[in-house]
């Protein structure tokens, strides 16, 4: 476990970021009002219009970090909209604010870095209007941190604050658009995510959580990484954790299970049977053996 | 007699001794007089359902109980308390394990209450040994077992009846003369039902078994696991390991009256879908809901009742569309809807099939006779293997093709994998 939790992330800031925005079109994002409230000019995402439709991705992400770089006109107001989905962004989601610091005057749980309404900033952002500016946020299961221009402004613990209870955790990455008068903008630029999701180390570390919220979206996330969870799967099944272990077990199972589909490329099955033997030569649980024995079999059953 | 099981025993006997596990505790075997015409019976697995054997069989004067068999001790205890309190002269010879009752040559039946993953194994030995068998349901843990008892039944001429006891009552076989006499007309549609499903049970940490219990006989021919109590007794149908769910263990007391009425032939297709609980260690449907398709006859299961008139208040139920009106029943309640009219009997309908005398008495006339009871091993199997199906297209989460003919899935290796299961250790399904 402590093992596990050392790899991931902290110690290696190791480049996964994928950017989301081309700096062409809007391609990955969806606007789904009637009336447009982004556009693209010079490679920027601008959000001018006033009151018109917010713009989210249309991949939903769960844990992740989220950069991009910021820039608001002299009383521009934005935000950026996390864990939602597009009918209901503020009911299933929460927003992280971008404010120009006009008046009247917002306080720390409406400025920019709050998540707003929900959790103030302990440590106020930089606020100047028309420079860019640097913004993270780090959405780690029940944690969300967020950082300004390399400064962390805010951390919450979902579990504690009463008013999030019932939240996604689990959605869209949206922006929202122009809301202040006319003339006013926010610009957005190198937006870019690393989704630790798709990180089996990460990954790993959720098998161990009983929340079932967590523990569920850590399963999901596994059989989507697919044949690269096997080994540290395999490891689980010793795990002292009776949660860790019998969610392998049952992913596991899910994964070889989902290789044997007819239609699936016999390249997939190849690849789960050579893990799973791989397991087997270095298993000194008897066990486990049995287990992965049984799901070699099913691997390599044929007509 | 199967060259590998008969092997098996021998070598079990000779490795352990006597003395360890299984002894028997005081034995009358083989210092009886000639058997009188009595019916000689024995209990295996003396747990809930065991104990209602106890009872039930006690209470007919041509049954005599001589041995009774758990692998827990402090039940094996209860369960002589019990016999002995329906029949004060009982006196039975208690054995951890089944073995040395199917050694015995003086017993003439032996009913059967251990968990699902035993079902198969023992009714074969006890086939083999010469021995008839009344069993608890679910007939088998797989498919393929069900195709290996029928085998063994057969080569040795033996008798067996399900334990599917709602079989006997009046209702099921009314509701089958009323859907038989065509007044309904072709029957095209058929909703299953029963509500509720597996629960998580936590994440208990695993222990020691206790002294009283032999947990790797208990285990048996299924994986090898560590012991926490959830995964025993009462609660161990919560485990693919060793069952299939409030699923597995209902099916067969509602698709009964299905296949009692319409005998649903040629299956070609099953579509599960479900989840397993999230808050435990439990893996088997939290709830299920599945579309079989037969040949003219479509089938649905589910966890929650049908939108069907009657159907909300009962916990599990059968409904029978056909074209000129629908039948919507449960164990003991039938409502019969041609237009508008909704009635619970159509006197019209002549009184066609025989009635049963009782599950277990229609079990041991059949013992005297030697003609299949009701719910014989032929129709309990084929009433057994669409749940078996149900539950792998569950697993595997994916609709699946069957070939009825060759009781194989069509195109799908791992779906056909998952029809057996290789016994563990020293166990072995022998062939027939």
């Amino acid at each position: 476990m402590l093992l596990l939790t050392s790899i991931w992330g902290f110690s290696q800031e190791n480049e996964q970021f994928i950017s989301l925005f081309n700096g062409k079109d809007f391609t990955g994002w969806s606007m789904p009002g009637e009336v447009p409230g982004f556009e693209v000019t010079n490679g920027v995402m601008v959000a001018e219009p006033p009151n018109g439709s917010y713009i989210f991705t249309t991949e939903e992400f769960a844990n992740y970090i989220f950069r991009f770089e910021y820039l608001l006109s002299e009383v521009g107001n934005s935000g950026v909209l996390i864990r939602c989905t597009p009918e209901n962004p503020w009911g299933t989601g929460v927003e992280v604010q971008l404010l120009a610091p006009w008046t009247p005057y917002r306080d720390d749980l409406h400025c920019t870095g709050s998540l707003y309404g929900h959790v103030a900033v302990t440590n106020r952002p930089d606020e100047t209007t028309g420079i860019w500016h640097d913004m993270e946020i780090r959405c780690d299961r029940n944690l969300i941190t967020i950082s300004v221009d390399g400064q962390v402004t805010t951390e919450a613990n979902t579990d504690t604050v009463e008013s999030m209870k019932g939240k996604h955790i689990s959605g869209a990455i949206g922006f929202q658009s122009n809301h202040s008068k006319k003339g006013e903008f926010a610009r957005f630029r190198n937006i870019s995510i690393r989704n630790l999701d798709l990180e089996s180390e990460y990954v790993t570390v959720g098998f161990f959580i009983e929340d079932t919220r967590f523990r569920k979206s850590a399963h999901e996330a596994a059989l989507r990484i697919g044949t690269p969870m096997i080994e540290l799967l395999t490891q689980l099944l010793s795990a002292e954790s009776q949660v860790a272990q019998s969610g392998a077990k049952q992913v596991l199972f899910e994964l070889v299970a989902q290789s044997t589909a007819p239609g699936m490329p016999q390249g997939e099955k190849n690849a789960v049977g050579k893990n799973l033997e791989k397991c087997l030569r270095n298993c000194s649980e008897a066990d486990v053996s049995q287990y992965l024995e049984w799901l070699l079999e099913m691997t390599k059953s044929e007509e | 007699m199967s060259h590998k099981t008969n092997l098996n025993r021998r070598k079990f006997l000779k490795a352990t001794g006597i003395g360890l596990l299984g002894f028997p505790f005081i034995t009358n075997a083989f210092s009886e007089t000639a058997p009188n015409d009595k019916i000689r019976g024995a209990h295996i697995g003396t747990g809930n359902m065991g104990g209602s054997h106890i009872r039930w069989f006690s209470a007919f004067p041509d049954v005599e109980t001589v041995a009774l068999c758990d692998v827990d001790e402090l039940r094996l205890i209860d369960a002589k308390k019990l016999l002995q309190s329906n029949n004060s002269f009982a006196n039975p010879d208690l054995y951890t394990d089944f073995r040395y009752i199917i050694d015995r040559k003086d017993i003439d039946v032996v009913t059967c209450a251990t968990p699902d993953h035993w079902h198969a194994l023992v009714a074969i030995m006890a086939f083999e040994s010469g021995k008839d068998v009344y069993g608890e349901k679910p007939l088998s843990y797989s498919a393929k077992e069900g195709q290996v008892m029928l085998g063994a039944l057969r080569q040795h001429n033996r008798i067996f009846q399900l334990g599917t006891q709602i079989h006997a009552g009046e209702n099921y076989h009314r509701i089958a003369e009323i859907i038989q006499s065509d007044v309904l007309g072709k029957i095209n549609t058929v909703r299953l039902w029963k509500t509720g499903g597996t629960k998580g049970l936590g994440f208990p940490p695993n222990q020691s078994p206790p002294d009283h219990l032999d947990w790797n006989m208990w285990l048996g021919p299924a994986p090898h696991s560590k012991y926490t109590p959830v995964k025993c007794h009462s609660t161990y149908r919560s485990f693919f390991d060793y069952s299939g769910g409030v699923f597995a263990d209902f099916w067969c007391h509602i698709a009964d009256i299905m296949y009692m009425s319409v005998s649903p032939e040629k299956l070609t297709s099953i579509d599960a879908r479900g989840e397993i609980p999230d808050d435990g260690i439990a893996d088997t449907p939290k709830w299920i809901d599945v579309d079989f398709k037969f040949i003219n006859l479509d089938v649905h299961w589910t966890t929650t009742p049908p939108n069907v008139p009657n159907a909300e208040n009962m916990h599990i139920g059968a409904h029978f569309e056909g074209v000129n009106g629908t039948l919507t029943c449960d164990y003991e309640n039938r409502f019969i809807k041609i237009g508008n009219e909704t009635v619970t009997d159509l006197p019209e309908v002549p009184k066609t099939i025989t009635r049963s005398p009782g599950h277990q008495r229609n079990f041991l006339d059949a013992v005297k006779s030697r003609s299949q009871p009701e719910s014989n091993l032929e129709y309990a199997r084929k009433m057994t293997l669409p749940m078996h199906l149900a539950l792998i297209s569950f697993r595997l989460k994916r609709k699946l093709r069957w070939d009825s003919t060759l009781e194989k899935f069509i195109n799908d290796p791992a779906a056909n994998f998952l029809l057996a299961r290789k016994y563990r250790s020293s166990w072995n399904l022998p062939d027939y």
